[in-house]
C-alpha cells in the first residue's frame, strides 16, 4: 500500500533548489536507503519529509492527502525520525525518552495511560534495549542512545520511520544488528523504512530500493540490485571494477 | 532516582523552608523571641509595636520574598530549557532591561522635567515605580513575543533579547547623565532590589498575579521534556515550536516582570536555582522539576532577606548583593560536581 509520494517535488533552502523533480514513493513494507555524497541534499530531503522546511516546488502527499493539510499532531502520528546527533545531557530516564515518543497521544500533561505504557515497553524490546528502562539516558553508550531513539521512534507508532545516517558512529556488528532490526520493521511490522548511508555493501544487503542524489543534482531511484547490476552505482560511487564485481558478486 | 527518595527531598525542603519563613519572622533589627512571635501569630499578644513589626513588616516581606523566589526561579528554568543553554535567565529576555528603563524614564525625567526629585512625591512615586517597571518590562516582552512568533532559531532569539537589554540600559544611562543626584540615587536604590516595597496594601495583587505566573507553568512540563531532545525531534513529535516558545516566553516574561516591578531587578536566583534542583534531583524531568524549582526558589529567597536583614546591619542590605554572593558559590561547586 503506498503511504508517501512526491509529485515534481524540489528541495532546497530560501526558494533555491538543491535537487529538483523528485518523483517517488514509499510503500508499506519498503526498506529504503538514500545514499549520495554529503551536501548532495539527502538530510534537506529528511527535513523536507518531517515539514522542518518547506518544498521548493512540487507536492509530498501522504496517504494522498497533501502532507502540509496535516496538523502537526496528526502529522506526528504518521512520520517518526532518528537523526544523527544524540540529544545529549539529559538527565531523563530511558523509559522517558521513549515515552517522548507518546507525546501525539498523550494528553497536555503527557500522563501515560496502559495502552502507552505497553508501546514503550514493546518498542524498547524490539530494539534489544529492555535492560536499559531504568537507566539515565546521558549514561548511555553512542550505540545504545541510538536504540532508544530508535525505540522512540517506534513508540510514536507511524507508518514511516526515516533515519537519518543511522550507522555513522556503529561498529561494523552493530551496524549488520541496526539494518537486521530495519529490515525486521520494514517486514514485520509493515512500516516504510527510510534512511541515509554511507556503507554501500551493507545496504545493498538489506534494502529493495535505493535512492541516489549525486553531487550534480540529480536524483535517480531505482532497485536496489538493479542500480548494481546495470552499472548506475558504480557510475555514481566512482566504483573501482574490481569492488562493483565484488559487488555484484555478492548481491546476485 | 526512587520514588522514595524523591518525597523525602520534597518533604525537606518544605520543612527547611518552614524554618526559614520563621526565622524571617523574628530575626531582624529588633530581635523577638520564639515565644512572643507566637503569642503575636496567635493574636494573644497586645503589644501595638511588636504586632506592627510583625504584621506589617516582617510576614508581608517574608511571603514577597517566598513568592518572588518561586517565580524568578521557575522564569530561569523555562528559559534555560527553552534556549537549551544552563546560563540562560529570565534577564535574557531583556525583560529586567525593560523594567529598569521604565523606572529610569519615570524617577529621572520627573526630576528634569518638574525640577523636583521624585522622592518629594512621596506615596504616588511608589506607585509610580512599579507601574513604570511594570510597562517597560511588558513592552519588551511583546517585542520578543513578536520576535518568538517569527522567528525559530533559538540561538537568534538569544541575541535578539541580549541586543533589546543592551538597548535599554544604554538608554537608561543616557537619561541618567542628564538627571538630578537626588534621583539617580532613587534610581540605584531601586535597582539594587528588595523584599520589602510589597506590603500588606499591595499583597493581594502581588500574590494572586504570581500565583496565576506559577499556575500556568505547570501546564508546561511535557512540552518541555519533548524540547529537551532538541527542536528537530520536538516538532516531529508534533511540538508547534513558534506557538511554544511564545507561550514559554509570555509566562517567564510574566512572572519577571511582576517580580521586578514590585521588587526591583533581582539577580542569579533565577540563573541559579534551577541548577541546585537539577542537581539535588538527579533528573531533566520538568514534571518533577518546575515544583521542585519553585520551592528551592523560595528557599533561597527566605534565606538571602533573612542574611540581608541580620541583626547588627541595622536595616536591608541590598537583596541582589546577597543573592549574588550565596548564588554563585553554590552554581561553581554544582557545576564542579556536575564533572566529575
Amino acid at each position: 500500500m503506498e503511504i508517501l509520494k512526491t509529485k515534481s517535488l524540489s528541495i532546497g533552502y530560501n526558494d533555491k533548489a538543491i535537487v529538483s523533480n523528485i518523483n517517488v514513493s514509499l510503500n508499506e513494507g519498503d526498506i529504503i536507503a538514500l545514499v549520495g555524497p554529503n551536501g548532495a541534499g539527502k538530510s534537506t530531503l529528511f527535513k523536507t519529509f518531517s515539514t522542518h522546511i518547506k518544498p521548493v516546488s512540487g507536492l509530498i502527499e501522504l496517504f494522498g492527502k497533501n502532507l502540509n493539510q496535516y496538523d502537526n499532531k496528526n502529522r506526528a502520528k504518521m512520520l517518526g525520525i532518528v537523526l544523527t546527533e544524540r540529544p545529549d545531557d539529559i538527565f531523563l530516564k530511558v523509559s522517558d525518552v521513549v515515552a517522548a515518543g507518546r507525546a501525539p497521544y498523550t494528553n497536555m500533561f503527557g500522563k501515560l495511560n496502559d495502552i502507552d505504557e505497553h508501546e514503550i515497553k514493546v518498542s524498547l524490546e524490539l530494539v534489544g534495549a529492555n535492560n536499559l528502562i531504568d537507566r539515565i539516558f546521558n549514561t548511555l553508550s553512542d550505540g545504545e542512545k541510538q536504540k532508544v531513539m530508535i525505540a522512540k521512534a517506534i513508540a510514536q507508532n507511524t507508518p514511516i520511520i526515516m533515519l537519518d545516517e543511522p550507522t555513522a558512529f556503529l561498529d561494523y556488528p552493530s551496524k549488520i544488528e541496526l539494518f537486521s532490526l530495519l529490515k525486521k520493521l520494514a517486514k514485520e511490522q509493515r512500516k516504510a523504512i527510510l534512511f541515509s548511508s554511507h556503507d554501500l555493501e551493507l545496504l545493498l544487503r538489506f534494502t529493495d530500493y535505493v535512492w541516489i542524489m549525486a553531487k550534480n543534482q540529480t536524483f535517480m531511484a531505482g532497485k536496489s540490485n538493479e542500480l548494481l547490476k546495470n552499472g548506475i552505482l558504480k557510475e555514481y560511487f566512482n566504483l573501482k571494477d574490481e569492488d562493483n564485481d565484488f559487488l555484484l558478486t555478492k548481491n546476485m | 532516582m526512587k520514588n522514595r527518595k524523591i518525597i523525602i527531598g520534597i518533604a525537606g525542603i518544605i520543612l527547611f523552608g518552614i524554618m526559614l519563613f520563621i526565622l524571617n519572622l523574628f530575626v531582624g533589627s529588633v530581635t523577638i523571641s520564639f515565644k512572643e512571635i507566637f503569642k503575636v501569630l496567635l493574636k494573644y499578644n497586645t503589644d501595638k509595636t511588636l504586632n506592627i513589626i510583625i504584621f506589617d513588616y516582617r510576614l508581608p516581606q517574608a511571603l514577597t520574598a517566598l513568592l518572588a523566589g518561586a517565580a524568578l526561579a521557575v522564569a530561569g528554568l523555562l528559559m534555560q530549557t527553552l534556549f537549551r543553554n544552563p546560563l540562560a535567565d529570565p534577564s535574557m529576555l531583556g525583560i529586567s532591561s525593560g523594567a529598569s528603563l521604565g523606572v529610569g524614564i519615570v524617577i529621572l525625567l520627573t526630576g528634569a522635567i518638574s525640577g523636583a526629585a521624585v522622592s518629594s512625591f512621596g506615596w504616588w512615586s511608589t506607585i509610580g515605580v512599579s507601574l513604570a517597571a511594570f510597562i517597560g518590562a511588558i513592552v519588551v516582552l511583546l517585542v520578543m513575543l513578536a520576535f518568538s512568533s517569527r522567528i525559530k532559531n533559538m540561538t537568534t532569539l538569544i541575541i535578539i533579547g541580549l541586543m533589546i537589554a543592551y538597548l535599554a540600559s544604554s538608554i537608561t544611562d543616557i537619561l541618567k547623565f542628564f538627571s538630578l543626584k537626588e534621583d539617580i540615587h532613587a534610581f540605584v536604590i531601586w535597582g539594587m532590589g528588595s523584599f520589602s516595597g510589597v506590603g500588606n496594601s499591595k499583597m493581594p495583587v502581588f500574590a494572586i498575579s504570581i500565583a496565576i505566573g506559577l499556575f500556568a507553568s505547570l501546564f508546561l512540563a511535557k512540552n518541555l521534556n519533548i524540547m529537551l531532545l532538541g527542536e528537530m525531534y520536538a516538532e516531529n513529535l508534533g511540538l508547534n515550536i513558534k506557538r511554544n516558545s511564545v507561550i514559554i516566553i509570555l509566562i517567564s516574561g510574566y512572572l519577571t516582570a511582576i517580580v521586578t516591578a514590585y521588587c526591583g531587578p533581582i539577580a542569579f536566583v533565577g540563573l541559579a536555582m534551577p541548577h541546585i534542583a537539577r542537581f539535588l534531583f538527579k533528573s531533566s524531568d520538568h514534571r518533577l522539576l518546575i515544583p521542585v524549582t519553585m520551592l528551592i526558589g523560595m528557599n533561597m529567597a527566605l534565606f538571602c532577606n533573612l542574611i540581608a536583614r541580620l541583626p547588627g546591619l541595622d536595616g536591608n542590605l541590598p537583596i541582589n548583593a546577597v543573592t549574588a554572593f550565596i548564588g554563585a558559590p553554590v552554581v561553581i561547586s554544582v557545576i564542579m560536581k556536575r564533572k566529575k
